[in-house]
């Protein structure tokens, strides 16, 4: 029970880093990015011919995490930017085509066999209470706090991070006194690249295989379930939401394992995604305004 | 902001009113295809019993087609009906669905139960699937009546992966084993165990599909989705019940991919929760996205090209082609929506029409307002609940509408006796659209009754007002602007138009003869509103003026007991404005009708109304004659200013 809770809070602040990207983008573009979670997945095969070249582990997550951020500056370049003010739902579709691009193409160069990232370190982990946490588990723990922190402090404190936040209020009222907009925006889809590939490295030893799309889609899921409940507007609520999904989705998994019931964890972020957007659809923590949104207005 | 899906016009040979090409010449006009898609299929249909008695005339197709390639065909048929259902949601209702494998596998699966569990036949099976899924589908359907766009992409995308992950692996469909055996037993023992005798259920499902999806365009009920998908309000003010028609969109189309999915599986004989991955989904986003949103060729040639291009590429002598079409069908897709958001069936349009400027007619092209038309109630169509003609058409008792905190109304009385024109007027912000929307049902106040003909229809939603016979106008029209001129003086007689969904899907009789009727009373209205020849310009393509001359004429085609029209001069020029006052005249003075008027222009207010309520921040300030209302001292104050009172 306890156990669970554990892995489900660590599983949880995994998908706090999916939230995370797609509440940047969210705010910043008012857009869902589909491919939040699938950037990372791709770049995992990244990692994998790295660390199979006999690159360490911790540079090959490097070279992985900025080819994911620079994947995220491309698309926005390529593809969001030029559509400027098209409908959301449009540029949305244009994130279904990246994810159906990524998937492909981990099929076309890797086909369906798995492969396998070796993971960075090994061991036994730490007794605590009477059980073992991993060493990934643990090291998990430490890079996304250390990364939320030092997020949190870059959007807080310097005049970039603080024009992306002014941007996500009123992106009008931004580009009038002179900051440059396009950006701010690259900078968001570079930032939602990394914690994508920060994600996928980070919950891969969990999965234990990569495969195409095997690890994107759940991690997709999971996110878009802890940014819903989150709010999708709020930071903080990104992790609160990832958090709670990833220990709803594990104690359901240790209760109803007997069961057998197949794909319990995707029942529980259905049940998830539903009940927010039609109980609760601006979160835990999100504005009045996401409210407004979702049903659109009635004239 | 709009969170809906850009779609462009759709192929001119698929918009509905088949009648409305006449002259055009095209070599496929819908009624020439429909003959010959009924042709093949008497062509294909002996195929299937001949096949199914050992090919004992050697007539059958097993001749005609390779194994592989007849099971090739098979699938690439029932993709293709499933791309249609998905188009049917997505590019006419506007309703998005990244889920869509789920029902294609639950379609499967439960036809497998049928005929592969209890040993019953295909023809059975296959309708089977397709309830199986109508049912399912009417639960996705549910939660979008109160999500749009993006949201509803997040629902249906996480039911596409419940689908994919745990539904679908259900021992209650598997049976405990790895997967479903879909048998084609046509009855008894018989079996269509050749692939080439097979093919022609698919191809004759196929055709199915394309000729309802083509009843459901030329029916009130295609127009009544793509108003849906343009303007919820302006379906709403036509008398569309927008809940139903989106639940039956997701039904119509669920039951379609239900069956294209039990198809598939069929002609593969076996599925598994691998069959139909999560990423299927998304493939068919692709193909309609692709295609073309809203054309139905476009959907079913993309899908089965895209089905037969991986084919092709994995028989090519270059081992490095295969499995490159994923990769090019995501590159196609983010290039139409960044580029090309009409798809391919926009771009052949474009081509075939020549690249034509945006707008036919130029903005400063202000036609004066023609003599409105008095087109009759078609008689047998349906009837609607008439006043006793004693007292006013409608009253207004005390509305209140609150926005959270902010009272935009409050407490606002007024009464529109028949066979007058009513003004409503008062300083911008002052309420007056608000409770415009309060009595034709887009808004429910928070306190006050609605009292229409002397029936309460405060309870009512808009539609069922609009039932009733409030007809209204927008400030940004009203009308469904991506379509013509004839689609939309169609769409404005949704509510005349005495045929079920059921019968419009099946084309009955009655539905072509009633269809023929609106068709001829919408092109009476076109040409006495002066757009002659100008049927199938989409309204967008013409002026400001000549929109608002359309939905006025097309507010007038619903018949209405009271007209209320919201600022119908804005933007109009001083001498388009003289003329406007002369047809509101004619409104009531030739037509008969009962008008309610909001406007900003004063002098046309006062010029033209019998009656005249001011309100200023959401209350009636004052209400009498013109000539009361010029001479209140309330009004010159507060609203007025003295010296535009001395230029009145």
């Amino acid at each position: 029970m306890i156990e669970a809770a554990v892995i489900g809070i660590v599983t949880g602040a995994i998908y706090g880093l999916i939230a995370l990207g797609l509440v940047l983008v969210y705010k910043g573009t008012r857009v869902i990015n589909f491919a939040q979670a699938e950037i990372g997945g791709a770049g995992l095969y990244l990692a994998y011919i790295c660390t199979s070249h006999g690159l360490p582990w911790i540079a090959a997550a490097v070279i992985t995490i900025a080819g994911a951020a620079i994947l995220g500056i491309v698309f926005e370049r390529l593809i969001v930017r030029p559509m400027g003010d098209a409908p959301r739902l449009t540029v949305a579709v244009a994130t279904v085509g990246l994810f159906f691009a990524l998937f492909s193409l981990e099929f076309y160069f890797f086909g369906q066999s798995p492969e396998f990232v070796a993971p960075p370190i090994t061991g036994r982990g730490i007794e605590v209470a009477g059980f073992f946490i991993g060493p990934m588990v643990l090291l998990s723990f430490v890079v996304i706090a250390a990364l939320a922190a030092a997020l949190t402090a870059f959007l807080r404190y310097t005049d970039f991070g603080l024009g992306v936040l002014a941007a996500a209020q009123d992106a009008t009222a931004v580009r009038l006194i002179g900051i440059p907009l396009g950006r701010l925006n690259m900078f968001t889809w570079g930032i939602a690249g990394a914690l994508s590939a920060v994600a996928a490295l980070l919950i891969e030893p969990q999965i234990g295989t990569v495969s195409p799309g095997a690890i994107g889609e759940p991690l997709f899921l999971g996110g878009l379930a802890a940014a819903l409940l989150g709010g999708l507007t709020s930071l903080e609520g990104a992790f609160l939401g990832g958090i709670l999904v990833g220990v709803a989705q594990s104690e359901a998994q240790h209760l109803l394992l007997a069961t057998g019931f197949p794909g319990i964890s995707a029942v529980v972020l259905f049940v998830i995604v539903l009940l927010v957007l039609l109980v609760r659809p601006q979160g835990l923590l999100g504005t009045l305004r996401a409210r407004a949104e979702i049903g659109g207005a009635v004239t | 902001m709009s969170t809906e899906l850009a779609v462009s016009s759709p192929l001119d040979g698929e918009v509905p009113g088949g009648a409305g090409r006449r002259g055009r010449g095209g070599l496929l006009t819908p009624r020439r295809s429909n003959i010959l898609l009924v042709l093949a299929a008497c062509l294909l249909a002996p195929t299937v019993i001949g096949g199914s008695v050992g090919q004992a005339t050697g007539l059958a197709m097993t001749q005609l087609f390779h194994p592989a390639s007849a099971l090739l065909l098979s699938e690439a048929a029932a993709i293709a009906i499933a791309a249609l259902a998905l188009n049917l949601l997505t590019g006419y209702a506007g309703q998005i669905s990244l889920g869509h494998a789920g029902l294609l596998g639950a379609g499967a699966f439960a036809a497998g139960l049928v005929t592969g569990r209890l040993g019953l036949p295909f023809w059975v099976g296959v309708p089977a699937g397709a309830a199986a899924t109508g049912v399912i589908s009417l639960g996705i359907g549910l939660p979008a009546l109160r999500l749009r766009g993006l949201y509803l992409a997040m629902v249906t995308i996480a039911f596409g992966y419940l689908m994919y992950s745990s539904v679908l692996r259900l021992d209650f469909f598997t049976g405990g084993s790895a997967g479903v055996i879909l048998p084609r037993t046509l009855w008894g023992k018989h079996q269509l165990i050749e692939n080439a005798d097979w093919l022609s259920v698919p191809l004759i499902c196929l055709l199915i599909a394309w000729l309802i999806d083509q009843n459901v365009m030329r029916s009130r009920l295609g127009r009544a989705l793509r108003a849906i998908r343009e303007n919820e309000a302006v379906a709403q003010a036509f008398g569309i019940d927008v809940a139903r028609y989106k639940l039956l969109a997701f039904v119509i189309s669920g039951a379609m991919t239900g069956a294209a999915g039990a198809l598939y599986g069929s002609a593969i004989g076996f599925v598994n929760s691998e069959t139909f991955p999560f990423t299927l989904s998304l493939s068919l986003v692709i193909m309609i996205v692709v295609g073309g949103l809203g054309s139905r060729s476009g959907a079913a040639i993309s899908a089965i090209l895209f089905f037969l291009f991986a084919y092709l590429l994995e028989g090519l002598p270059f081992p490095w082609l295969k499995g490159l079409d994923g990769i090019v069908g995501a590159v196609l897709l983010m290039y139409t929506v960044a580029r090309h958001p009409g798809g391919f069936a926009s771009v052949i349009s474009e081509l075939r029409e020549g690249r034509r400027p945006k707008r036919a007619t130029s903005d400063d092209e202000e036609p004066p307002m023609p003599a409105l038309p008095n087109l009759p109630r078609p008689e047998g169509l349906g009837a609607r609940p008439a006043g006793d003609g004693a007292g006013p058409v409608l009253e207004v008792q005390g509305v209140t509408v609150r926005f959270g905190g902010l009272v935009a109304v409050d407490g606002a009385s007024l009464a529109v006796p028949r066979g007058k024109i009513v003004g409503l007027i008062g300083p911008n912000g002052a309420g007056k659209t608000t409770l415009f929307n309060a009595i034709s049902g887009l808004l429910r106040p928070s306190a006050g009754r609605v009292v229409l003909n002397g029936h309460d229809v405060s309870a009512l939603p808009a539609h069922r007002r609009a039932q009733l016979g409030i007809a209204r106008t927008f400030q940004q029209i009203g009308l469904a602007r991506d379509q013509s001129v004839l689609e939309n003086m169609l769409l404005a007689q949704h509510l005349l138009a005495g045929y079920d969904s059921g019968q419009a899907l099946l084309r009955t009789p009655r539905v072509a003869r009633q269809e023929r009727e609106l068709d001829e009373r919408a092109r009476q209205a076109i040409a006495a509103l002066g757009f002659a020849g100008r049927e199938n310009v989409p309204v967008n393509r013409l002026s400001h003026g000549q929109q608002r001359i359309l939905e006025v004429g097309a507010s007038l085609l619903t018949d209405p007991e009271l007209l209320m029209l919201d600022e119908p001069s804005a933007g109009m020029s001083p001498a388009a404005a003289e003329n406007l006052a002369e047809r509101l005249r004619d409104l009531r003075d030739v037509l008969g009708r009962t008008v309610l008027l909001i406007e900003h222009h004063v002098p046309l207010v006062l010029d033209v109304c019998d009656y005249v309520y001011v309100l200023n921040f959401g209350q009636i300030l004052a209400e009498g004659t013109p000539d009361e209302i010029m001479a209140h001292p309330d009004v010159i104050g507060a609203y007025l200013g003295e010296s535009e009172a001395v230029a009145v």
